[in-house]
Protein backbone atom coordinates (compact mmCIF):
# COMPACT_ATOMS: atom_id res chain seq x y z
CA UNK A 1 0.00 0.00 0.00
CA UNK A 2 1.30 3.49 -0.86
CA UNK A 3 1.38 6.00 1.97
CA UNK A 4 2.26 9.72 1.91
CA UNK A 5 6.01 10.16 2.38
CA UNK A 6 6.01 12.13 5.65
CA UNK A 7 7.88 9.87 8.06
CA UNK A 8 10.44 12.61 8.81
CA UNK A 9 7.73 14.72 10.48
CA UNK A 10 6.79 11.76 12.68
CA UNK A 11 10.42 11.22 13.71
CA UNK A 12 10.84 14.95 14.43
CA UNK A 13 7.74 15.01 16.69
CA UNK A 14 8.88 11.94 18.65
CA UNK A 15 12.38 13.35 19.08
CA UNK A 16 11.08 16.75 20.24
CA UNK A 17 8.78 15.09 22.80
CA UNK A 18 11.64 12.94 24.14
CA UNK A 19 13.92 16.00 24.42
CA UNK A 20 11.27 18.00 26.32
CA UNK A 21 10.43 15.14 28.71
CA UNK A 22 14.00 14.03 29.45
CA UNK A 23 15.25 17.63 29.48
CA UNK A 24 12.66 18.77 32.02
CA UNK A 25 13.25 15.68 34.19
CA UNK A 26 17.01 16.40 34.17
CA UNK A 27 16.40 20.07 34.97
CA UNK A 28 14.26 19.15 38.01
CA UNK A 29 16.85 16.59 39.14
CA UNK A 30 19.71 19.11 39.02
CA UNK A 31 17.68 21.88 40.70
CA UNK A 32 16.81 19.50 43.56
CA UNK A 33 20.41 18.28 43.84
CA UNK A 34 21.61 21.90 44.13
CA UNK A 35 19.35 22.44 47.16
CA UNK A 36 20.11 19.11 48.83
CA UNK B 1 11.08 14.30 60.40
CA UNK B 2 11.86 17.86 59.22
CA UNK B 3 10.26 19.56 56.19
CA UNK B 4 13.56 19.17 54.34
CA UNK B 5 13.66 15.41 55.02
CA UNK B 6 10.04 15.03 53.89
CA UNK B 7 10.78 16.99 50.69
CA UNK B 8 13.83 14.84 49.94
CA UNK B 9 11.79 11.68 50.52
CA UNK B 10 9.13 13.01 48.13
CA UNK B 11 11.84 13.84 45.58
CA UNK B 12 13.12 10.25 45.74
CA UNK B 13 9.60 8.87 45.22
CA UNK B 14 8.95 11.40 42.45
CA UNK B 15 12.17 10.27 40.78
CA UNK B 16 10.97 6.65 40.82
CA UNK B 17 7.54 7.58 39.39
CA UNK B 18 9.16 9.77 36.69
CA UNK B 19 11.64 6.99 35.85
CA UNK B 20 8.78 4.49 35.47
CA UNK B 21 6.86 6.97 33.28
CA UNK B 22 9.90 7.54 31.03
CA UNK B 23 10.31 3.76 30.71
CA UNK B 24 6.59 3.64 29.84
CA UNK B 25 7.16 6.33 27.22
CA UNK B 26 9.83 4.16 25.60
CA UNK B 27 7.19 1.38 25.51
CA UNK B 28 4.67 3.76 23.91
CA UNK B 29 7.23 4.73 21.25
CA UNK B 30 7.88 1.06 20.42
CA UNK B 31 4.17 0.21 20.35
CA UNK B 32 3.25 3.28 18.26
CA UNK B 33 6.11 3.02 15.78
CA UNK B 34 6.36 -0.77 15.38
CA UNK B 35 3.07 -2.41 16.36
CA UNK B 36 0.44 0.20 15.42
CA UNK B 37 -0.56 0.26 11.72
CA UNK B 38 0.07 3.26 9.48
CA UNK B 39 -3.11 5.21 8.71
CA UNK B 40 -3.90 5.00 4.99
CA UNK B 41 -4.56 8.68 4.17
CA UNK B 42 -2.28 10.59 6.58
CA UNK B 43 0.64 8.16 6.43
CA UNK B 44 3.31 7.93 9.17
CA UNK B 45 2.62 11.53 10.29
CA UNK B 46 -0.67 10.32 11.81
CA UNK B 47 1.42 8.58 14.51
CA UNK B 48 2.29 12.03 15.91
CA UNK B 49 -1.22 11.84 17.33
CA UNK B 50 -0.05 9.19 19.88
CA UNK B 51 2.23 11.72 21.56
CA UNK B 52 0.49 15.01 20.71
CA UNK B 53 -2.97 14.18 22.10
CA UNK B 54 -1.68 12.61 25.39
CA UNK B 55 0.78 15.45 26.03
CA UNK B 56 -2.04 17.94 25.36
CA UNK B 57 -4.20 16.03 27.86
CA UNK B 58 -1.44 16.12 30.49
CA UNK B 59 -0.82 19.85 29.92
CA UNK B 60 -4.49 20.75 30.29
CA UNK B 61 -4.73 18.49 33.35
CA UNK B 62 -1.76 20.35 34.89
CA UNK B 63 -3.33 23.75 34.19
CA UNK B 64 -6.75 22.62 35.50
CA UNK B 65 -5.13 21.30 38.72
CA UNK B 66 -3.27 24.61 39.11
CA UNK B 67 -6.53 26.54 38.61
CA UNK B 68 -8.43 24.43 41.15
CA UNK B 69 -5.59 24.71 43.69
CA UNK B 70 -5.50 28.47 43.10
CA UNK B 71 -9.20 28.63 43.90
CA UNK B 72 -8.61 26.53 47.01
CA UNK B 73 -5.75 28.83 48.07
CA UNK B 74 -7.99 31.91 47.97
CA UNK B 75 -10.22 30.23 50.59
CA UNK B 76 -7.64 28.34 52.66
CA UNK B 77 -4.58 30.65 52.46
CA UNK B 78 -2.39 27.57 52.97
CA UNK B 79 1.18 27.99 51.64
CA UNK B 80 1.44 24.31 50.70
CA UNK B 81 -1.54 24.71 48.36
CA UNK B 82 0.17 27.69 46.72
CA UNK B 83 3.40 25.72 46.27
CA UNK B 84 1.50 22.78 44.76
CA UNK B 85 -0.33 25.17 42.38
CA UNK B 86 2.89 26.73 41.07
CA UNK B 87 4.41 23.25 40.71
CA UNK B 88 1.50 22.12 38.55
CA UNK B 89 1.71 25.35 36.50
CA UNK B 90 5.40 24.86 35.72
CA UNK B 91 4.89 21.21 34.76
CA UNK B 92 2.00 22.32 32.52
CA UNK B 93 4.20 24.90 30.80
CA UNK B 94 6.95 22.30 30.20
CA UNK B 95 4.49 19.77 28.74
CA UNK B 96 2.85 22.53 26.65
CA UNK B 97 6.16 23.09 24.88
CA UNK B 98 5.87 19.52 23.56
CA UNK B 99 2.16 20.01 22.74
CA UNK B 100 2.74 23.29 20.86
CA UNK B 101 5.70 21.85 18.94
CA UNK B 102 4.27 18.47 17.93
CA UNK B 103 0.98 20.07 16.77
CA UNK B 104 2.57 22.20 14.01
CA UNK B 105 4.89 19.31 13.05
CA UNK B 106 1.72 17.28 12.34
CA UNK B 107 -0.05 20.28 10.75
CA UNK B 108 2.58 20.92 8.08
CA UNK B 109 2.23 17.61 6.17
CA UNK B 110 -1.52 17.22 6.85
CA UNK B 111 -2.88 20.80 6.60
CA UNK B 112 -0.07 22.20 4.48
CA UNK B 113 0.76 24.86 7.07
CA UNK B 114 2.65 24.92 10.37
CA UNK B 115 0.11 27.16 12.09
CA UNK B 116 -3.32 28.68 11.60
CA UNK B 117 -4.98 31.24 13.87
CA UNK B 118 -8.14 29.26 14.50
CA UNK B 119 -9.98 29.06 17.81
CA UNK B 120 -8.38 25.85 19.18
CA UNK B 121 -4.79 26.72 18.36
CA UNK B 122 -5.06 30.37 19.36
CA UNK B 123 -6.76 29.65 22.70
CA UNK B 124 -4.18 26.94 23.51
CA UNK B 125 -1.31 29.31 22.74
CA UNK B 126 -3.05 31.97 24.85
CA UNK B 127 -3.35 29.55 27.79
CA UNK B 128 0.36 28.70 27.50
CA UNK B 129 1.33 32.40 27.47
CA UNK B 130 -1.00 33.05 30.40
CA UNK B 131 0.87 30.47 32.49
CA UNK B 132 4.25 31.78 31.36
CA UNK B 133 2.96 35.15 32.63
CA UNK B 134 1.87 33.43 35.87
CA UNK B 135 5.44 32.18 36.43
CA UNK B 136 6.97 35.56 35.50
CA UNK B 137 4.57 37.31 37.90
CA UNK B 138 5.69 35.06 40.74
CA UNK B 139 9.31 35.84 40.00
CA UNK B 140 8.60 39.57 40.11
CA UNK B 141 6.94 39.64 43.56
CA UNK B 142 9.01 39.26 46.71
CA UNK B 143 6.24 39.33 49.34
CA UNK B 144 5.23 35.66 49.68
CA UNK B 145 1.61 36.31 50.69
CA UNK B 146 1.01 38.89 47.92
CA UNK B 147 2.75 36.62 45.39
CA UNK B 148 0.53 33.67 46.33
CA UNK B 149 -2.68 35.77 46.23
CA UNK B 150 -1.96 37.48 42.88
CA UNK B 151 -0.87 34.29 41.17
CA UNK B 152 -3.91 32.44 42.56
CA UNK B 153 -6.13 35.07 40.92
CA UNK B 154 -4.38 34.49 37.57
CA UNK B 155 -4.65 30.71 38.05
CA UNK B 156 -8.42 30.92 38.63
CA UNK B 157 -8.91 33.10 35.52
CA UNK B 158 -6.87 30.65 33.44
CA UNK B 159 -8.98 27.75 34.74
CA UNK B 160 -11.94 29.07 32.73
CA UNK B 161 -9.96 28.60 29.51
CA UNK B 162 -9.43 24.84 29.99
CA UNK B 163 -13.02 23.68 29.29
CA UNK B 164 -13.31 26.45 26.67
CA UNK B 165 -10.38 24.94 24.73
CA UNK B 166 -12.10 21.54 24.79
CA UNK B 167 -15.32 22.90 23.23
CA UNK B 168 -13.71 25.23 20.65
CA UNK B 169 -13.82 22.49 18.00
CA UNK B 170 -17.61 22.33 18.40
CA UNK B 171 -18.34 26.06 18.75
CA UNK B 172 -16.10 27.44 16.01
CA UNK B 173 -15.10 26.57 12.46
CA UNK B 174 -11.65 25.09 12.95
CA UNK B 175 -9.10 22.95 11.13
CA UNK B 176 -8.30 21.06 14.34
CA UNK B 177 -9.81 17.54 14.49
CA UNK B 178 -12.65 16.94 16.96
CA UNK B 179 -11.94 14.70 19.99
CA UNK B 180 -11.83 10.98 19.21
CA UNK B 181 -12.10 9.74 22.81
CA UNK B 182 -13.44 12.49 25.11
CA UNK B 183 -16.81 12.91 23.39
CA UNK B 184 -20.41 11.78 24.06
CA UNK B 185 -20.31 9.02 21.41
CA UNK B 186 -18.04 5.96 21.52
CA UNK B 187 -14.38 6.47 20.44
CA UNK B 188 -13.91 6.72 16.65
CA UNK B 189 -10.64 4.80 16.31
CA UNK B 190 -9.84 1.18 15.39
CA UNK B 191 -9.06 -0.99 18.43
CA UNK B 192 -5.27 -1.18 17.97
CA UNK B 193 -4.92 2.58 17.55
CA UNK B 194 -7.26 3.29 20.47
CA UNK B 195 -5.25 0.96 22.75
CA UNK B 196 -1.99 2.74 21.82
CA UNK B 197 -3.60 6.10 22.49
CA UNK B 198 -5.03 5.02 25.87
CA UNK B 199 -1.68 3.54 26.98
CA UNK B 200 0.02 6.78 25.98
CA UNK B 201 -2.55 8.85 27.91
CA UNK B 202 -1.91 6.68 31.01
CA UNK B 203 1.88 7.11 30.61
CA UNK B 204 1.66 10.89 30.23
CA UNK B 205 -0.65 11.08 33.26
CA UNK B 206 1.94 9.13 35.28
CA UNK B 207 4.64 11.44 33.92
CA UNK B 208 2.63 14.45 35.10
CA UNK B 209 2.31 12.92 38.59
CA UNK B 210 6.07 12.19 38.72
CA UNK B 211 6.98 15.69 37.56
CA UNK B 212 4.51 17.22 40.02
CA UNK B 213 6.05 15.28 42.93
CA UNK B 214 9.57 16.37 41.92
CA UNK B 215 8.57 20.00 41.35
CA UNK B 216 6.65 20.19 44.64
CA UNK B 217 9.63 18.73 46.51
CA UNK B 218 11.78 21.40 44.86
CA UNK B 219 9.30 24.14 45.86
CA UNK B 220 9.39 22.97 49.49
CA UNK B 221 13.22 22.84 49.48
CA UNK B 222 13.31 26.42 48.11
CA UNK B 223 10.81 27.48 50.78
CA UNK B 224 12.91 25.86 53.54
CA UNK B 225 16.00 27.66 52.22
CA UNK B 226 14.14 31.00 52.30
CA UNK B 227 13.03 30.35 55.89
CA UNK B 228 16.60 29.48 56.93
CA UNK B 229 17.93 32.66 55.29
CA UNK B 230 15.27 34.77 57.03
CA UNK B 231 16.10 33.06 60.35
CA UNK B 232 19.83 33.81 59.94
CA UNK B 233 19.09 37.48 59.20
CA UNK B 234 16.93 37.85 62.31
Amino acid sequence: MNYPDNGAYMVAAYVVTAIVVVGYAAMLFFRIRKLR
Amino acid sequence: MTRRDKALQLARRGGIVTGLAIAGLVGVYIRALVYTPIERFQGPAQKIFYVHAPVAWASLLAFAVCGLLSLAYLFMRDRRVDLLAVSSAEVGVALSVAMLTTGPIWGKPIWGTWWTWDARLTSTLFLFLLFVGYLVLRGALSDLEVRARYSAAVGVMALVLVPFIHVTVYWFRTLHPAPVVMKPESPSLPGVMLTTLLISIAVFTLLYIGFLMLRYALAVLEDVKLEEAAHELS
